[in-house]
C-alpha cells in the first residue's frame, strides 16, 4: 500500500508544495483576483518546483 | 481524428514508465522465466485495464464536470510538480540520472529465487509504473470534449507499451538509450501546465483562463523555459562550488 500512495501522492514535500499553489488559487479566485492568479500562479508554481528540486 | 495535444504527452509520459517497467520484467524474466515474467506483466496491464473501464465509467455518471477537473487538476499538479522538479534536479546535477543498468541490478539482487516472490515483483513493478500512466491516460482523455480524448491517450499509451515490447525484445537488455530526463522534463512542464489550467478552472470556471486552450501552450511553454533556465542557474552554481 505505502509504494501505490507514494505513486499518487509522492512526499510531505511535494503535498505541501501543492496545497500552497492551491491556497493561492483558491484565496485570489474567490476574492476577484483571477486576472492577477494567471500570472501569480505559474510564477508561484516555479518557486515551488524550484524549493523542491535540491531535496 | 487523433487529437494530438493529448497524445504526445500521453505517449512520452507512457514511454518513460514502460521503459522502466521493462527493466523489472527483464531482471524478473531471468529468475522465473519469460512466461512468468510476461503473465505477471499481462496481470498488471489488465488490473490497469480494469481501472481505466472503471474511472470512466465513473467519470460518465454525470459527476459536475468543474469538481472532476479541479480534483483531476490536483493529481496532475501532485505529478507534474515532483517530475519537473526532480528533472531539473537531475539536469543540474543535484541528483544522479536516472540509471535503467543499476535498476535492472538493484532488481536481481532483490530476487532470491523464489517465483512467488519474483512474479509480485514483476505484477508491482509494472502495476506501480502503470499507475502513473494510468493517471495521465484518465485526466487528459477526458480533457477533449471531441469524443476522441480517451481513445487518443489510452491509444498513445498503448503504442508506447507496443514500442518498449519491440525494442526490449529487439535489445534483450534495460533500455538505456532513452532520454529519459528530457522527456521527463518536457512531460513535467506539459503536466504541471494541465495541473494549473484545470485547478483553476476547476476553482474559477473557464472565464478564469481569457485565451481559453492557448493557455495550456503558453503554461507548458513557460514551464519548461523558466525551469530549463532555472535548472542552468543551479547547475553553474554547482560547477563554481566545485571548483572552489
Amino acid at each position: 500500500m505505502a509504494p501505490f500512495l507514494k505513486t499518487l501522492f509522492s512526499d510531505v514535500r511535494n503535498i505541501a508544495v501543492v496545497a500552497v499553489l492551491l491556497a493561492i488559487e483558491i484565496v485570489l479566485v474567490h476574492t476577484g483576483y483571477g486576472r492577477e492568479a494567471t500570472i501569480v500562479v505559474p510564477l508561484a508554481t516555479m518557486a515551488g518546483v524550484t524549493w523542491l528540486a535540491p531535496r | 481524428m487523433i487529437d494530438w495535444s493529448i497524445a504526445v504527452p500521453s505517449f512520452l509520459t507512457a514511454l518513460v514508465e514502460w521503459v522502466e517497467a521493462f527493466t523489472i520484467v527483464l531482471a524478473v524474466s531471468l529468475t522465473i522465466g519469460w512466461r512468468g515474467a510476461i503473465g505477471a506483466s499481462l496481470a498488471g496491464l489488465a488490473t490497469l485495464a480494469a481501472m481505466t473501464l472503471i474511472a470512466g465509467r465513473v467519470l460518465a455518471t454525470g459527476i459536475d464536470i468543474g469538481w472532476v477537473q479541479f480534483v483531476v487538476g490536483v493529481f496532475l499538479m501532485l505529478f507534474g510538480v515532483r517530475w519537473l522538479a526532480k528533472a531539473m534536479a537531475r539536469y543540474a546535477g543535484l541528483k544522479a540520472l536516472h540509471d535503467e543498468a543499476l535498476a535492472y541490478e538493484q532488481t536481481r539482487a532483490k530476487l532470491t529465487g523464489d517465483w512467488i516472490a519474483g512474479w509480485t515483483i514483476a505484477y508491482k513493478g509494472v502495476l506501480l509504473e502503470g499507475l502513473e500512466v494510468w493517471l495521465i491516460v484518465v485526466a487528459l482523455g477526458m480533457r477533449a470534449t471531441s469524443g476522441m480524448g480517451m481513445v487518443s491517450s489510452a491509444g498513445a499509451a498503448i503504442a508506447a507499451l507496443l514500442l518498449t515490447c519491440a525494442a526490449g525484445a529487439a535489445v534483450r537488455a534495460p533500455l538505456r538509450q532513452v532520454p529519459e530526463n528530457a522527456i521527463k522534463f518536457i512531460v513535467g512542464a506539459m503536466i504541471v501546465g494541465f495541473g494549473t489550467y484545470w485547478t483553476m478552472e476547476g476553482i474559477g470556471g473557464p472565464e478564469v483562463w481569457p485565451l481559453s486552450d492557448w493557455t495550456l501552450a503558453i503554461l507548458g511553454a513557460f514551464y519548461l523555459l523558466a525551469g530549463l533556465a532555472i535548472a542552468t542557474v543551479l547547475r553553474l552554481r554547482m560547477r563554481r562550488e566545485e571548483v572552489v
